[in-house]
């Protein structure tokens, strides 16, 4: 009891000291911004509720939010500031591939822990190969290798669709997305039958609709983000021509179902959290707290709040164990956290090793289908 | 009936382009200015289409009305915060930069005070597509014709107002000469500003028109005014129905190079083609040569 009292006044005393700053950032404004603005929500809602319950080894935690606007050559500055003149102890986001990409290298030589938490397709547990046990980048999403197999397999192995057409668009997720795919589709013994890309902003898809029709495609694998996968399904509808489509975890974006509407229905993509589907007491807690904060219901990219989210508390679990801010030490907790987190996306008990930065395994994931105007959990 | 298809798709993105390309035919013929910033005064107007008739539930006349105001009104602003200062400073062209500038603010100002975003607009005439020949024909959107027919009837109605009332042979004439326009009694500045509020406001009726297809966003114009400018210069930046031409040109290009060549190049044909002719001949395909006194 009196042990108790004097943690309890050890807080309070040091909870004035100087904030632990985490660096946060993706796109909050442009086309990806539903997935930027949504992460970062549910980053706030963490950081609110952890200060709201004392803070992080008594102190504050200060979030250092930047806007890279989905550009490429962002990344690397944001990540310099947010390492040299912000010096963040941690980093959360981004959003794009290219972006992270573009940012790797800087926490690496800084020793500063990066835990992304929505991009699928940048390098993670690739980067030992360059860093070896020095890798710095860690991941909370599912990666695009756990989607693209799972939605190869949903399409040969489930449904038996084996003449696929990959539909992607020409950024570095759509393409890192295109060539995982084909990757799993060799593996299933299965050669697309016609491959095709567009453009961010396109809206008539038209021409690739039409030779994917022509190649006799039975099933459409799509790798791009709300917008232009909406452009897809209806430009299937423009053409009369109906088959299903299965791609990555964005189908799942307002930006998608509101703008595809009817035409969007079907539509399959892996899911580490559906909103609709949300069952245990912590995704309802969650979900009532985003709701409430943020006056926005249904959440516009509910994957990227509650990726977002869970992030932060697991960087709070490494400081804690850790007892210090330093980046090794943050590092080497999160390679053997003690405690089980339970999360939004899903239950962490040794997320991540010395030799695996990838927390989300493909038993973490689901396949969400397109119902009604929400994402529905799959049928049991 | 595929190619069919592609040709229709074709026609009615050429159409989009040659309304904007036509907006800045009007602000060059009477002030030798573009006007950079149309592709996001489209924008607003489509921003504005949405959050009346959508967000508000405005009556699709109303939204229309609306959506004029605000394209006229911006025109006039941009003409007079933007153009003019830079013109007072005698730098040769700062307007160019001046008139982007603009264009950036609204983009971000919509990002701030509006959404970041991408969304829906329904068609006033609907939203399934109309199927014309038979189960396997092709697909036509209401919203389609829509856009051909008003694209066609503001062009040619401009036009024929420009040699049929007095208000037009005044911007023929300040497009003709300044000076002599102004020794006859025109006063030139206030054809200069009407010729930006009349551009802006159709540019901004053209966002209203293309969002039902597009989709709306605060990104929507940026492209669109890229690939307008394009549009003008091909069909001559002098001529009014040289835009349509230049629309129809890099429209039918894009959709039938993504057919038959690839996805990947849908853009360069058009793009050549605006070098080759810029080579061959810099006034456009239907502009007419000018003496340059110096």
């Amino acid at each position: 009891m009196l042990g108790c009292a004097v943690a309890v006044m050890l807080l309070t005393a040091t909870a004035g000291g100087e904030p632990v700053k985490i660096g946060v950032y993706g796109p909050y404004t442009g086309g990806s911004a539903g997935m930027g603005v949504s992460m970062r929500n549910g980053v706030r809602l963490a950081a609110d509720e952890i200060n709201a319950s004392g803070g992080v080894l008594g102190r504050k935690v200060e979030l250092v939010e930047r806007d890279d606007e989905a550009k490429n050559e962002k990344g690397g500055q944001i990540m310099q500031e947010l390492l040299e003149k912000e010096r963040v102890v941690a980093v959360l986001g981004p959003i794009n591939t290219g972006v992270a990409d573009a940012a790797l290298r800087y926490p690496n030589e800084k020793k500063v822990p990066e835990l992304i938490n929505v991009s699928a397709g940048a390098k993670v547990n690739e980067l030992f190969d360059v860093y070896g046990k020095d890798n710095y980048v860690f991941r909370i999403a599912a990666g695009d290798l756990i989607q693209s197999e799972m939605i190869v397999s949903e399409a040969v192995e489930k449904r038996k669709l084996k003449k696929p057409a990959l539909l992607c668009d020409d950024t570095n997720y759509g393409q890192n997305g295109r060539a995982k795919m084909e990757k799993a589709l060799e593996k299933h013994g299965v050669k697309p039958v016609y491959v095709g890309k567009f453009k961010i902003k396109d809206t008539d898809m038209t021409a690739q609709l039409q030779e994917a029709r022509s190649a006799g495609a039975d099933v459409l694998l799509v790798y791009g983000i709300g917008p232009e996968l909406a452009a897809v399904a209806n430009s299937m509808e423009r053409i009369g021509w109906r088959v299903p489509m299965i791609g990555s975890w964005t189908l799942s974006m307002a930006a998608f179902i509101n703008n595809a509407g009817a035409n969007g229905s079907g539509a399959a993509m892996p899911q580490t959290f559906i909103e609709s589907g949300a069952s245990t007491p912590k995704q309802l807690a969650f979900l009532d707290a985003y709701y409430k904060k943020f006056n926005e219901k249904p959440i516009a990219v509910a994957v990227a709040a509650a990726q977002g989210y869970d992030s932060l508390y697991l960087i709070k679990m490494a400081i804690e164990q850790a007892g210090s801010t330093e980046g090794p030490k943050i590092k080497a907790a999160l390679e053997d956290l003690a405690k089980t987190y339970e999360g939004v996306t899903g239950t962490y008990t040794k997320p991540f090793s010395p030799s695996d930065h990838e927390a989300v395994k493909a038993g973490n994931v689901m396949m969400g289908v397109v119902k009604g105007g929400v994402v529905t959990p799959p049928q049991k | 009936m595929q190619t069919l298809q592609l040709l229709w798709a074709g026609i009615a993105q050429g159409m989009i382009y040659a309304l904007v390309a036509f907006g800045y035919n009007i602000t060059f013929s009477t002030s030798k200015i573009l006007n950079f910033s149309l592709g996001n005064v489209l924008m607003l107007g489509g921003v504005t289409g949405f959050v009346l008739y959508m967000t508000r539930g405005v009556p699709f006349a109303g939204a229309l009305a609306g959506v004029i105001a605000v394209g006229a009104v911006g025109g006039v602003l941009v003409q007079k915060l933007a153009v003019e200062p830079s013109l007072r400073k005698k730098s040769q062209h700062a307007w160019i930069l001046a008139t982007l500038a603009v264009g950036i603010v609204l983009r971000n100002g919509a990002e701030v005070f509006w959404s970041t975003d991408d969304f829906k607009m329904r068609s006033p005439l609907g939203d399934a597509p109309l199927r014309v020949g038979g189960a396997g024909g092709i697909g036509i959107y209401p919203q389609e014709i829509l856009i051909i027919l008003v694209s066609l009837a503001i062009v040619m109605t401009v036009e024929m107002l420009k040699s049929r009332t007095l208000l037009g042979k005044a911007v023929m004439a300040v497009s003709e000469d300044k000076e002599t326009a102004s020794l006859m009694g025109i006063d030139q500045k206030r054809v200069i500003l009407f010729s930006f509020s009349l551009s802006a406001a159709i540019a901004a009726v053209g966002g209203l028109l293309v969002a039902p297809i597009t989709l709306v966003s605060a990104t929507m114009g940026t492209v669109l005014g890229v690939k307008a400018y394009s549009a003008s210069i091909i069909g001559g930046l002098e001529s009014g129905y040289g835009t349509i031409a230049g629309g129809l040109i890099i429209g039918l290009s894009e959709s039938l190079t993504a057919r038959f060549v690839s996805t990947g190049y849908k853009d360069v044909p058009g793009f050549l083609f605006l070098i080759v002719l810029l080579l061959v001949k810099p006034s456009g395909l239907f502009g007419k040569r000018t003496i340059r006194k110096v």
